[in-house]
């Protein structure tokens, strides 16, 4: 029953050097981001309870998950994603600590995705949540610590569109719109499908301005004065407190300097029931998916035992990877410095010396065959290594540069200097 | 400037939409030559177009493999992936439909066991599990559908109707029918923010040329 052993499973990968160098790079990178503006990392099981994930049909329908059982028999799934583990606890173990919560992670989630695109079936998630409050600074500094993780990957030309559900919303309540056609209707709107939003909205007994403002929905995306030109229409006060909260996100944004990153979108509208406000997605070339999404979901705490208040989001590290591999940016690979070999009386000073190249921040590889020079300096040349510090005795160390191949002698007090 | 690429579908809907395109300026001749490359261009645009099999053509858009997409509302509804359908150009239209033998007609629901033979097993399920909340069993044929019921293979079909010609001389009605079908304009959903400019462009213009007719 050996068939399978050499092989991975569709939608799983090993990640090899260069590749993995670079994604703990990102991941480095991203994390001080969010540790330096105070998201303290947490770690939550990589299976849990079905139960956890199964309140949000939505975000996480049950065929997407990867189900087994524990030996009770319960029904435990790998995590499909992070936000909702981190309501758990939010709600749960540290439902008694001062809000705002700032919480961050970066792990493997897992989900029946069709492959493609980048899309894997593992794939690796890093985000935010902020919990216990609901302010436009909030948002703004959500919106805003996406956008400086972005800038630290490398990329540098992509765009978060912002919308608010609250503005959809409103605006169904207002028409009068049945249950059943408003997710109809948010269908055909996150769709774009201009024609059956038009269509639909033929059929219903509106008023005319409000008719012609749903239909023009999948086309509300742009810059700001998107906004300007729909508070010219009556609105409803749901409504008109969405498009005041979505505007005061983006003043606070440009504050920051990061309004050339932003635009807005109000026909934005997935999942209403999870999502309670702003929500927003990043794009960029070369990966056909966004690259991150996120939002104000202020009922998901609720269901664990206590009700506060949260945005969060969540970014792809492996479509970032792909994004950046496209845009041709970002080529860091793993390299070694030095490659320390000694004759047996150098022994004790090569460990000593690779010991104080190391602390200098080098990276330094040992000889452990003991071979003779030429054979090192073939293996060196072949792996790209820069130099060889050969050590004889104290007194007497060589060193080879491989690429002006230049031989120079030293002690072991210069060396070290 | 970035090329744009339009995956066009095979078959029927190329020579309607390599016109439409020309219409709004753009250079489809080297598409409609008979070269063997697979990829042809509009230098002067920076477009590049391809032609894949129609079922094909939602994956390269959702993929991000091309930016527009031009594909039957069936394929779109059998593959149901997430993207922008921004235009109904109109041609290509016909029915997805149930069919099935006369003395069925307003009795599907007696049914116990429906056995359904179809090209489009997600659609098929769709309707009967969502709209009518029926259970049933799709045998997934590759063509020739309306033989399926003749033969015993099942009791109703799904499938498109375009004249109804094949359905009559074969014994065959619509029994209800499930959308309506023509050929549609789809975008990526990244494209649509990061090539907005362009991409609304061409909407645009082929809006426009669709309201002449």
């Amino acid at each position: 029953m050996s068939k399978w052993k050499i092989y991975t499973p569709e939608g799983v990968q090993d990640i090899l050097f260069n590749e993995c160098f670079l994604k703990r790079n990102l991941e480095d990178k991203i994390r001080n981001i969010f540790r330096t503006s105070g998201y303290l990392e947490v770690e939550t099981p990589t299976f849990e309870f079905y139960d956890v994930f199964s309140e949000d049909s939505d975000m996480t329908p049950q065929e997407t998950m990867f189900k087994f059982f524990d030996q009770q028999g319960r029904i435990l799934v790998l995590r499909p994603e992070m936000t909702i583990p981190v309501a758990r606890i939010a709600a749960t173990k540290y439902k008694d600590i001062t809000t705002p919560i700032r919480c961050s992670y970066i792990g493997n989630t897992f989900k029946y995705n069709e492959l493609g695109g980048g899309k894997q079936k593992e794939f690796t998630q890093a985000g935010i949540e902020l919990l216990g409050v609901n302010t436009p600074e909030a948002d703004a500094e959500v919106i805003a610590t996406a956008i400086s993780a972005v800038k630290a990957t490398g990329l540098e030309n992509f765009q978060i569109d912002i919308g608010q559900v609250e503005f959809f919303k409103g605006l169904m309540e207002e028409a009068g719109i049945s249950k059943s056609d408003i997710e109809r209707m948010r269908v055909l709107i996150d769709r774009k499908d201009y024609l059956g939003v038009e269509e639909l909205v033929k059929g219903q007994n509106i008023n005319e301005e409000l008719k012609e403002l749903i239909f023009s929905l999948p086309r509300l995306f742009g810059s700001l004065d998107v906004i300007d030109k729909v508070e010219k229409i009556t609105l409803n006060k749901r409504s008109i407190a969405a498009l005041e909260n979505l505007r005061k996100v983006l003043q606070i944004l440009e504050d920051y300097g990061y309004s050339k990153y932003v635009s807005v979108d109000l026909g934005m509208v997935q999942s209403l029931n999870y999502y309670t406000g702003i929500i927003f997605r990043g794009f960029t070339y070369g990966a056909g998916f966004p690259i991150l999404s996120g939002g104000r979901y202020d009922n998901l705490v609720g269901k664990f035992g206590k009700s506060i208040p949260a945005i969060g989001f969540s970014l792809g590290i492996n479509m970032i990877m792909m994004a950046l591999e496209r845009q041709k940016i970002n080529k860091e690979k793993p390299k070694i410095d030095s490659m320390v070999c000694y004759g047996i009386d150098g022994r004790k000073v090569a460990f000593k010396v690779s010991q104080e190249l190391r602390r200098q921040g080098l990276v330094v590889e040992m000889d452990v065959m003991l071979q003779d020079l030429d054979e090192i300096k073939k293996y060196a040349s072949g792996k790209g290594i820069g130099g060889i510090v050969f050590i004889k005795d104290e007194e007497n160390i060589d060193l080879y540069n491989i690429d002006s191949e230049e031989t120079s002698s030293v002690n072991l007090s210069e060396l070290l200097k | 400037m970035r090329y744009l690429t339009i995956a066009l579908s095979k078959g029927r809907l190329t020579d309607l939409s390599i016109e439409l395109f020309e219409n709004i300026g753009i250079d489809c001749s080297e598409l409609k030559g008979s070269s063997r490359k697979l990829i042809l261009s509009d230098e002067k645009n920076k477009i590049k177009f391809f032609l894949a099999k129609p079922s094909d053509v939602p994956t390269y858009v959702e993929y991000g493999a091309a930016d527009i997409g031009i594909v039957g509302k069936d394929t779109l509804m059998e593959e149901g992936r997430h993207l922008y359908e921004v235009l109904n150009l109109g041609f290509a239209a016909c029915k997805m439909a149930v069919a099935g033998p006369a003395e069925l007609q307003g009795k599907l629901d007696e049914l116990n066991n429906k056995r359904v033979a179809t090209k489009y097993p997600r659609i098929a399920r769709d309707y009967f599990e969502h709209k009518r909340k029926e259970s049933i069993e799709v045998i997934k044929l590759n063509g020739s559908v309306e033989l399926a019921p003749l033969v015993g293979l099942s009791e109703v079909i799904v499938d498109l109707v375009e004249s109804g010609r094949t359905l009559k001389e074969n014994g065959l009605v619509v029994l209800d029918t499930i959308a309506d079908i023509s050929a549609r304009m789809v975008v990526n959903r990244v494209s649509m923010k990061m090539e907005s400019e362009r991409i609304n462009k061409i909407i645009d213009g082929i809006s426009s040329q669709l309201e002449k007719r």
